[in-house]
């Protein structure tokens, strides 16, 4: 990597990285925040009770929420957190590559001596570095804000870190074919909108899949079908092969991603 | 230092470039001459390794431009003929981006050179006019004092005594063995600099010349002002009038200047203007010939 270029670019995306984590950060302490009354309200389990299960299940919401830990996961996790760290994993790919060969500006960035290789490499490191700055500071403001904010709850510690660990290794991948197509594309707009397609569909897939009985298969197409976190904080999934799957995966997107950087024609 | 061997690239469309082949030695300052879309700028991709050849190579230093591209950039300063900065940074972030991924710890010279085109470093990059951006790229592509030099468009945006300071720079650094490569779409441009110059058309080299071979083959085209319209008709006799509108009568020359003097020496002459013309029009007979076969 080229130390000077990962610290401009960490530079120029600080005040992005810095909005989503603190954003992030907020939202999950407003969920927590709400936890006490909404565990207390004694009309909740029966408002669960009357929505159809399939719904629930959708939203991981079934057998309402027995710990602090499954009400986070369930409320922030489940929707929030990834519609947080999607934007953010879109939009920094998409303008750390095709963005800079889009208008140009890779030009300036190829023509010091440093290989294609390494550009997109550093390139990369930069995208991951902003994904665990917004994904550890979000789990940092769960863990201190469930300390401060709830008393006598119990709450699992291990399991929130779990949950956080599978959430981030889901962004490596998903960042990572962001970044593929970002490499690969003249056009940053196309990049944007062919990688944030199938965030969509793979999205859309794991949601109609858990509503619909004959359409369940669809879930395992998914690839957030790896990231199931309600039942991570319940213990009742084991989180190792999903951490697995997805470490490898996104490793190997990413290296395609820079070898195929390095091979192709550029329009600069 | 520089070689291009039947350097070949075909795009789907059917246009690219198709064997082009010269050499620049060392010390030289090289016109690249041809009209947008000739193929000028698809030829410099190679030559910095942004583009594999389909066929044919290209290289610098005797490395190849393809595969050694980002071992021949250490001795290569490159200014593109597009200018697209980073976004959020101002001239001297973006300067020392470029020198801190060149490894650069001198900056005498960068500064010297920011001195000399007067560039005002602080500006954001975005609130740059088109000649401020134009500096900054020249900056970058000179601060590590290369020993070749890739300029792609150069003097486009800058205003003419920014150019004249442009031009002496290049002169300097050409007398201390520096070699250029220099495209452009006008010859006005490059021939005040360079020694030789290849003209390219549709992707084919047309010609490759001496300088001064190719300022008397050019074709220019001066519009005289007689003080009579029976006298700008009378000329048409002794020089090769293209048209004639009132006391007014468009003259072209090629080379032969003695001739068109002592002809209008005769006359009493109110004013006389070149005519600014496409590269196509000034070296009209390449072009013809061209398209005869």
């Amino acid at each position: 990597m080229n130390m000077t270029l990962y610290f401009k670019m960490l530079k120029v995306h600080a005040k992005s990285i810095s909005s989503y984590a603190i954003g992030s950060a907020l939202y999950l302490l407003l969920i927590i925040g709400i936890y006490p009354s909404v565990a207390d309200a004694p009309g909740l389990n029966e408002l669960m009770d009357s929505m159809p299960d399939s719904f629930l299940a959708a939203f991981g919401m079934e057998g309402g929420f027995q710990h602090v830990s499954d009400f986070i996961a369930g409320e922030y996790y489940g929707l929030l957190y990834i519609v947080i760290l999607s934007i953010f994993s879109l939009m920094t790919s998409s303008q750390l590559m095709a963005r800079l060969i889009d208008r140009g500006s890779m030009a300036y960035i190829l023509a010091t001596p440093n290989s294609r290789k390494k550009v997109a490499f550093t390139q990369s490191l930069v995208l991951i570095t902003g994904l665990l700055i917004i994904a550890l500071t979000t789990m940092l403001a769960g863990v201190i804000g469930t300390e401060l904010l709830i008393d006598n709850k119990p709450f699992e510690a291990m399991t929130f870190i779990k949950v956080n660990l599978v959430g981030l290794l889901l962004f490596y991948a998903i960042s990572a074919y962001s970044f593929l197509f970002s490499s690969l594309l003249n056009d940053e707009r196309q990049a944007l909108g062919i990688s944030g397609l199938i965030t969509i569909v793979f999205y859309g897939m794991d949601l109609i899949g858990k509503m619909s009985d004959k359409l369940d298969w669809l879930v395992n197409l998914s690839l957030f079908a790896t990231f199931r976190p309600v039942e991570i904080a319940r213990g009742s999934v084991e989180i190792w092969p999903s951490v697995t799957f997805l470490f490898i995966l996104g490793t190997a997107l990413y290296a395609l991603g820079i070898i195929l950087f390095s091979k192709r024609d550029l329009p600069l | 230092m520089i070689e291009l061997n039947g350097l070949t690239k075909e795009f789907s469309n059917g246009k690219g470039i198709f064997d082009v082949r010269f050499s620049i030695p060392k010390g030289e300052v090289f016109g690249f001459l041809g009209p947008n879309g000739a193929g000028k700028s698809t030829t410099i991709r190679h030559l910095m390794g942004f583009m594999k050849p389909t066929s044919g190579s290209a290289s610098i230093f005797g490395m190849d431009t393809w595969k050694d591209a980002a071992k021949i950039q250490e001795r290569v300063g490159y200014l593109p003929g597009e200018i697209a900065f980073l976004d959020g940074m101002d001239g001297i972030e973006f300067l020392k981006l470029i020198g801190g991924m060149r490894g650069l710890k001198q900056t005498n010279y960068r500064d010297e050179l920011i001195q000399r085109l007067q560039l005002d470093v602080k500006t954001p990059i975005r609130k740059m006019s088109k000649g401020m951006k134009q500096k900054v790229g020249i900056v970058a592509a000179f601060m590590h004092q290369p020993e070749v030099v890739i300029l792609d468009e150069p003097t486009s945006g800058l205003d003419p005594l920014m150019q004249r300071i442009f031009i002496d720079i290049v002169s300097e650094l050409k007398d201390k063995g520096t070699t250029f490569l220099m495209s452009s779409h006008s010859f006005s441009e490059i021939e005040r600099t360079c020694d030789r110059a290849a003209i390219i058309k549709d992707g084919k080299i047309v010609v490759v010349e001496n300088i001064h071979a190719l300022q008397q083959k050019q074709r220019r085209l001066f519009e005289v002002t007689f003080s009579s319209a029976e006298e700008a008709q009378q000329v048409r006799n002794h020089l090769n009038v293209i048209s004639v509108s009132d006391n007014r009568a468009e003259i072209a020359v090629q080379g032969d200047y003695n001739q068109f003097i002592q002809v209008l020496g005769a006359y009493e002459i109110l004013n006389i203007d070149l005519h600014e013309q496409h590269l196509e029009d000034v070296f009209l007979n390449y072009y013809d010939r061209e398209a005869q076969i």
